[in-house]
């Protein structure tokens, strides 16, 4: 089964293709079935199409699609979902079997509407910049910002909110000087405070005032003070950013600047809930350290106090942590009910309050860029590529998105891991088992990218004894709701059906996609690491292997050499393993805020970035062959190969002992040693393409074997040869720790699976 | 050879200063005794032996005691012009003073004592029936020609061990001059080296040339003693109000462009003055005013819960440095709130920001209010109650509503703020209420009713008085302690203040030109001759210099009731009348007030009687007084027909609580006018009046005020130092019109506000000259408005003429014959 053509044209991928026919059977394969779902999938051949969609009657609403039957001469149609009859509208009166409209085609299983309506409001940024930086620091993301002002769309409109001790929202519409409104760093602002604050309501004036005839000048009023359109500020904007200073109160030796991050987000949070609800949004916060004050401080003032590690969450050792969450996640709500994304860029070599939060940028399908500096490349190009543009000239983003799924009566859905909340909707497609953000069969995703891919659980209905009609199928609709960044309304759908198949049929297994499936199972992972102890979800995950290989593996009972899995299950156990080990579910090596991050890019990435983050890649460069991928292990380090490792946040690369020597010496410099300039120049090369396209840019290190940052691979690398395994062995190098390596671990994956019940 | 000053031989210098000042001109400091001079004494130089000698040379008009003059006041017109003349002369022994300087006494426009001669027993005292009181004005404003405060800068100061008196011109030296006896409690003290050897010069130094020696009003540079810490900068905070209402109205950008004006003239030689902005609606708007940029950025605060200043710097900048961004921000200030909706107003939280920013130093918070505020803390309500104006409840409107900016004040007392109020509201502006907080730090309150800056005239009283505030010295840091000679008590103290400790009255700021009363008593009977009274300024010029400004006043002591009567000042007692008038209308009631005020002026006519009269407690058809008092009982009238006091039902509270303001802190120079105002006849004005005479313009005389002065084709002007009238006849000759006002006839003047115009004619030039000599004699920074009323124009602006001639009946209050006759029943029928 070519699972890449189907996600190229649907943007979707199945841990099963193959559906079991019963929830019993569904259990049995102990995967659920899922789908990693890429809404806005860049597709260029998408005919262009600028009508309604024609929908079922309420309250299905679900739209009609290539797999619906219709009656060409009744001009009615059946919908899959509710099997309820259909008339046309007047207008597909001219409908026939060769002249049919796109979305009834069986190529257009996924299409895309632009809806007649556009938006009120063009796209609105708005910054919420930090100013407890160092001057470098400043000066830097000052740059950034004053750049980005000419890639954003000009008729966008921006706003900038500054944070210190006190967060200052600046009046971009007031003419007579600088102006801003300034609001004390250590309190709670409602909603409510802050609209009066900013003068947005209207004004308590005395109607006597008014003279007769003679309208209220509104010019002054609401929102346009604020927030304005960047060809009408961007003079004004650009100089308050290039005047912007820092932080004017003083800081002691031994104290943290006092950074008031919560007020400032809920006070824009508060702005924009005021003056646009509903609307295509982005607040962006650029942060240079943790929040020390008020509501949303993550760690005190004193310097001796130090920020909270996974440690101290682990013993519960955490004084704000609770506080803190709590009142970003109530931020994050009321953002994502607006439909508005909140963006994080921390550019700090410490702690900036990640982990507490994150959710408001994964409730809203923001950006997460996690930077030791604003001076850092890792910032700069990656806040560039924000704004990345398509062919047509629009922001490769999306805003407002909402995402429904429908599911014929066989199936229902158990929930979305990904960048959302939920909408609340209770339809009869939601199931009784709930993963990940459950019990709903609709979700506000906010911020959407062509890359944005959620992962989505169901479950299979029918009781096992029940056999369905053969050649039955189950469909899925996905309805993907959004603003474009040209301002048009957009509905993408999706429509797919699959088999169903008895629980004993070959035809399931067959349909296994093992990386999908690997992902999807990632995302539970992390998803239960979010709430439980990191133990127990390791067990889990060695569990449902085990009861996967149990159920998919041939093999005698009790006999581990005679255990043997099919194609495309065979790497499933490798990636498993690998997840483990990996940064997701292995905190300790990390910093909170690391794994916030980590975790958070996990959760937006498809399926083939995910598996470079459960199991990087490693090339290797030698002189006397082709670039080859290798093993992920210890043994592939040898002193003549340069080791290229891509693990999505970093790429590196890695000198042999022999090969770091000679470009120490300088041979590539030389004449007749071409050969080995191009070796050194061919991973760079591959790095340079790896990075093209990435998001965030990644950490990019060369080292050599040996050298300190090594250390960064040798983590990565499947302890093969250990310093207790390996002392003699000659190939590879041995790696200090007391990790299991794969080998190892797939004994036990064996021994364990032959033994159990089957 | 060391020095020895037992063989030192002191030859006091010829009062080289004195020359003969110009009769009849309040305001100079001899003006007080000129008249008792005979000849300016030259004295030859005596030793200390001789000195009993010399001043029994110096004698006063030859005599110990004035001549009781009595004058019989039923059925003579009170002689109006008296109003100028100088207080009784102050007849001190022979030995009273050390020096023959002139200047030995104090002037009376510094301070003046309700009695001339004290009386050495509280039961003579009781038995006169006259108050006895101080009338202090120690930091008086000084015209061209005034004398200048003589300053002692070398830092010996030399003061009594026990009662911290200063040394002045009334002590003894004793022991060849070794020692000095205090005049306050008569302990002896070392004379301090220095007065007679210059330790600097290392040569011999003549104490007689010493100013404390020789002048009653002198200033000493204080060493670093008399500081808690170095000279604070002057510091002015402006708070102003953008409202709708104050953008409307044009208060705003008459305020803007004036402190724009006027950054030249603000206290500022050595560069230090801070300046800050806050300009309020219902949002504070702090101004941050970098000295490295000439772009000023404005800081909304709208979060008033707790205030807080939304930046640590830049908001508070030295004039000096910062002088490019903010004149920037106050050219743009005028139109910044130009499109405003905004009404509603939070002064108390500006008032408290306003502190936050300056507390670490003191300074000045000058309040620019166009609306009632009404953002807590401190808001207000619009309670003016117009049925319960003339009743037993109107009181209540006079008293503050909200405690808070009292409590205000005390607490800027306690880091040296204080607080000037300028009200232009177009309504209600609680008067009442927003001058508690200036009363409390020394401050003062400015009230422009019905303020309009689109009259010409109004913007230009405004501009011109709130330049003439920026423009004056200040007194920075400052406490005044009174002293009085062992046996005389201070019992009470009045004016704009607050009292420290019993007889220390701190003062934030000293404002120019405040007078304050203190009443005194006699504790135990006084038996040396004279007694003296030392008050001592303690504060920061506005150029950083700690200073002393020390004030002594020497008065015989007496047990005369003739001497005492003889002696007691009128307008001293005027001042002390209208201060205990305020004071009861606040804490009592306005009629109780002015009960009070009948029943004093009863008892000192009905003491006088049965003192010092023959008829004594017999009924007389006549009313007595001796010369002296001759006009207390019209100044008592003139208090009971004020505008803060008069009963009636027609007077806003905001006037009312306005002139009590103005009742309470002005010095008698302004005072009386405003009680009893000049009033000229200017249609038959002798020839020289308006022209230069040798003491500048040549000024009418002043008529009494009554309505039989006016004549139908005559044409008037009356000013009592706020405003001016000028009325016409009905009847008023054309020619005057074309004259005086470029118009036709009575029919083509306009009444009203109004500014005189400058024409070519003799006429006109001579009344502008008269006008102009009026605006500019005045002590205060008072800019009187001028006002045409036309004999049958506006009734209301009529009757406001009208309401000032006050020997008429008016309204619901009797003549002066009529008040005499009540004087006279009462006296008659009371035993006293
Ligand atoms: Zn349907
Ligand atoms: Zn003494």
């Amino acid at each position: 089964m070519d699972f890449e053509s189907i996600e190229e044209q649907d943007g979707i991928r199945f841990s099963w293709n193959v559906f079991p026919a019963s929830r019993l059977d569904a259990t049995r394969t102990v995967v659920p079935v899922s789908c990693l779902y890429t809404p806005l999938k860049e597709r260029e051949d998408l005919p262009p199409i600028y009508y309604e969609p024609v929908t079922c009657k309420a309250p299905c609403k679900a739209i009609l699609n290539p797999y619906c039957q219709i009656d060409v001469r009744g001009k009615l149609w059946i919908c899959p979902f509710c099997l309820q009859r259909n008339a046309f509208p007047p207008h597909y009166k001219d409908i026939s079997n060769t002249n049919l409209p796109a979305e009834l085609l069986p190529k257009y299983t996924t299409i895309e509407y632009t809806l007649p309506r556009g938006a009120q409001v063009p796209p609105i940024f708005l910054f919420v910049v930090d100013t407890c930086l160092e001057d470098e620091d400043l000066k830097a993301m000052k740059d950034s910002l004053v750049v980005s002002l000419s890639l954003l769309p000009p008729h966008a409109l921006v706003g900038l909110i500054t944070f210190g001790t006190m967060t200052q929202v600046h009046e971009l519409g007031y003419s007579e000087c600088p102006k801003s409104y300034v609001f004390r760093g250590t309190k709670e602002y409602t909603s409510k405070q802050i609209q009066d604050m900013l003068g947005l309501a209207a004004p308590a004036i005395r109607s006597q005032i008014a003279r007769p005839g003679q309208q209220a000048s509104t010019q002054n009023i609401g929102a346009n003070r604020f927030l304005l359109p960047i060809q009408q500020c961007e003079f004004t904007l650009t100089s308050i950013l290039e005047q912007l200073q820092r932080d004017p109160w003083s800081v002691d030796n031994d104290k943290r600047p006092r950074r008031c991050t919560g007020v400032a987000m809920s006070v824009g949070i508060g702005l924009m809930e005021s003056t646009y609800p509903n609307t295509g949004c982005r607040v962006m916060l650029f942060c240079g350290g943790p929040a020390t004050e008020g509501p949303g401080m993550v760690v005190g003032i004193e310097l001796k106090e130090p920020i909270r590690s996974h440690h101290d969450i682990e013993r519960d050792n955490i004084k704000y942590y609770k506080r803190s969450v709590k009142f970003y996640d109530a931020l994050a709500k009321r953002a994502a009910t607006n439909g508005h994304i909140i963006d994080i860029f921390a550019g700090c070599l410490d702690q900036v309050g990640l982990l507490e939060m994150k959710s408001m940028v994964n409730s809203t399908g923001g950006f997460m860029i996690l930077s030791d500096s604003f001076t850092t490349a890792i910032f700069k190009q990656s806040f560039q590529r924000v704004f990345n543009k398509d062919a047509q000239g629009n922001l490769q983003m999306a805003y407002n998105a909402t995402l429904d799924v429908q599911t014929t009566r066989e199936l229902r859905v158990c929930g979305l891991i990904g960048h959302a909340i939920s909408a609340n909707k209770k339809s009869p497609s939601v199931a009784e088992t709930e993963i990940g953000i459950a019990n709903t069969s609709a979700w506000k995703t906010c911020g959407i990218t062509p890359k944005t891919t959620s992962a989505i659980y169901f479950e299979v209905v029918a009781q096992h004894g029940q056999p369905l009609p053969p050649n039955s199928r189950g469909l899925i609709q996905f309805v993907t709701h959004y603003q474009h960044s040209s301002g048009q309304f957009r509905l993408r759908v999706t429509t797919v059906a699959r088999n169903f198949a008895e629980g004993s049929s070959p035809l399931i297994a067959q349909s296994f996609d093992q990386e999908a499936a690997a992902v999807l199972m990632a995302r539970i992972a992390v998803f239960k690491a979010e709430l439980e102890d990191g133990p127990d979800v390791l067990r889990w995950l060695d569990k449902m292997l085990i009861r996967l290989c149990q159920k998919f593996a041939d093999y005698r009972k009790d006999d581990p050499t005679s255990f043997r899995l099919s194609d495309n299950f065979s790497i499933y156990p490798q990636f498993m393993f690998h997840l483990r080990r990996s940064q997701f579910l292995q905190v300790f090596n990390n910093s909170p805020d690391e794994t916030a991050f980590y975790r958070h890019v996990l959760n937006r990435e498809d399926v083939n970035n995910s598996l470079i983050m459960i199991q990087p890649t490693l090339m290797s460069y030698s002189m006397d062959a082709q670039p080859t991928p290798v093993l992920l292990d210890s043994v592939s380090i040898k002193p003549d190969v340069i080791l290229l490792l891509d693990t999505f946040f970093h790429i590196l690369i890695f000198h042999g002992e022999t090969v770091a020597q000679w470009r120490k010496t300088g041979y590539q410099n030389q004449p007749g040693y071409e050969n080995f300039a191009e070796l050194l120049a061919a991973p760079k090369a591959d790095s340079e393409e790896l990075l093209a396209d990435r998001f965030p840019i990644p950490r990019y290190i060369v080292c050599d074997q040996h050298g300190s940052q090594a250390r960064f691979l040798l983590s990565k690398l499947n302890p093969s040869t250990t310093h207790i395994s390996g002392g003699y062995n000659v190939q590879g190098q041995a790696i200090f720790t007391d990790d299991v390596s794969l080998q190892v671990f797939m004994e036990h994956l064996k021994k364990l699976s032959v033994n159990g019940p089957s | 050879a060391p020095y020895d000053p037992m063989h030192q031989t002191y030859t006091p210098a010829a009062p080289q200063f004195f020359t003969p000042a110009a009769a009849n001109t309040l305001g100079t400091p001899m003006s007080a005794y000129s008249q008792a001079y005979v000849q300016p004494a030259v004295a030859p130089a005596p030793n200390v032996a001789g000195m009993a000698n010399q001043f029994g040379q110096m004698n006063m008009t030859g005599q110990h005691s004035s001549p009781l003059i009595p004058v019989h006041l039923i059925g003579t017109q009170p002689d109006v012009n008296a109003l100028n003349a100088p207080p009784p002369p102050i007849n001190l022994p022979p030995n009273a003073s050390v020096t023959t300087s002139d200047y030995a006494n104090c002037d009376p426009s510094y301070k003046r004592c309700t009695l001339n001669a004290i009386p050495a027993t509280s039961s003579l005292l009781n038995k006169s029936r006259l108050p006895f009181a101080l009338v202090i004005t120690p930091y008086r404003s000084l015209k061209e020609g005034d004398d200048t405060v003589p300053v002692v800068t070398d830092t010996v100061i030399a003061r009594c061990r026990r009662c911290r008196t200063y040394i002045n011109p009334f002590v003894n030296f004793v022991d060849g001059g070794q020692r000095w006896q205090c005049n306050l409690c008569y302990l002896l003290n070392e004379v301090p080296n220095q007065f007679d050897w210059d330790i600097h010069a290392n040569n011999k130094a003549d104490r007689w040339k010493r100013s404390e020696i020789n002048y009653a009003v002198v200033e000493f540079v204080a060493p670093t003693e008399y500081m808690v810490r170095p000279p604070q900068p002057p510091v002015y905070v402006f708070v102003i109000d953008v409202s709708y209402p104050a953008v409307q109205s044009g208060a705003v950008a008459t305020a803007a462009r004036t402190i724009l004006e006027s950054l030249d003239r603000l206290p500022n030689e050595d560069n230090r003055t801070k300046i800050a902005i806050i300009t309020v609606d219902v949002a504070l708007h702090f101004y941050s005013i970098p000295s490295s940029s000439s772009e000023p950025q404005m800081l909304v605060v709208s979060d008033l819960d707790d205030v807080f200043l939304p930046q640590p710097d830049d908001l508070l900048v030295n004039l000096f440095e910062a002088r490019d961004a903010l004149e920037s921000l106050l050219r743009r200030l005028g139109d910044m709130f130009k499109n405003t909706q905004v009404v509603g107003n939070a002064l108390g939280p500006a008032l408290l920001a306003a502190y936050k920013l300056i507390s670490p130093i003191g300074g000045k918070i000058t309040v620019i209010q166009s609306s009632l505020p009404n953002v807590n803390p401190g808001a207000l309500k619009p309670r003016e109650d117009p049925k319960a104006l003339g009743t037993p409840k109107e009181s209540q409107l006079l008293q503050p509503a909200d405690s808070f900016y009292k409590t205000f004040a005390v607490d800027c007392s306690r880091v040296q703020i204080s607080v000037d109020m300028f009200l232009l509201g177009s309504q209600y502006s609680d008067v009442a209420t927003l001058s508690s907080c200036p009363r409390y730090i020394g401050g003062q309150t400015y009230f422009y009713p019905a303020f309009n800056a689109s009259r010409s005239e109004d913007a230009l009283k405004f501009a011109h008085e709130f330049a003439e505030y920026l423009a004056s010295p200040i007194g920075l840091e400052a406490v005044v302690r009174v002293r009085a000679s062992k046996g005389i008590r201070l019992n009470a103290f009045h004016g704009n203040f607050f009292i420290r400790q019993t007889d220390l009255l701190g003062l934030p700021t000293v404002s120019r030109d405040h007078s304050y009363v203190i009443e005194m008593a006699i504790e135990e009977n006084l038996t040396n001759p004279f007694a003296c009274f030392q008050t001592a300024l303690l504060h920061t010029t506005c150029y950083g210099e700690r200073r002393i400004r020390v004030l002594t006043l020497c008065l015989p002591v007496t047990n005369s009731m003739s001497e005492l009567f003889a002696s007691a000042d009128q307008i001293a007692i005027a001042s002390y009348l209208a201060n205990k008038a305020v004071e009861s209308s606040l804490t009592a009631k306005l009629e109780d007030a002015r009960e009070k005020l009948t029943n004093k002026t009863i008892d000192i006519l009905g003491a006088y009687k049965s003192q010092l009269t023959s008829t004594q407690s017999g009924a007389s058809p006549q009313l007595q007084i001796c010369d002296n008092l001759k006009l207390l009982p019209l100044l008592s009238l003139a208090l009971l027909k004020h505008v803060g006091l008069r009963q009636s039902s027609q007077i806003p509270t905001d006037l009312r609580a306005y002139a009590m303001c103005l009742l309470r802190t002005m010095p008698s120079q302004l005072l009386i006018p405003y009680l009893y105002p000049c009033f000229y006849s200017l249609h038959n004005m002798p020839p020289e009046v308006g022209t230069y005479g040798p003491d500048g313009i040549i000024m009418p005389l002043s008529m009494n005020l009554t309505i039989e002065k006016l004549e139908r084709h005559g044409c008037y002007m009356l000013e009592d130092g706020q405003n001016i009238f000028i009325w016409f006849g009905r009847e008023v000759s054309p020619q005057l019109c074309i004259d005086l006002l470029g118009v036709a006839s009575y029919d083509a003047i306009r009444g009203g506000k109004n500014t005189l115009p400058v024409l070519e004619t003799d006429f006109s030039q001579k009344i502008n000259a008269i006008i102009g000599k009026t605006r500019e004699s005045r002590r205060g920074i008072y800019y009187p408005q001028l006002y045409i009323v036309k004999e049958d124009g506006d009734p209301a602006l009529r009757l406001w003429f009208l309401s000032h001639i006050i020997e008429d009946r008016t309204d619901t209050v009797m003549s002066y014959y009529q008040w005499l006759a009540l004087l006279k029943d009462k006296v008659n029928a009371g035993s006293f």
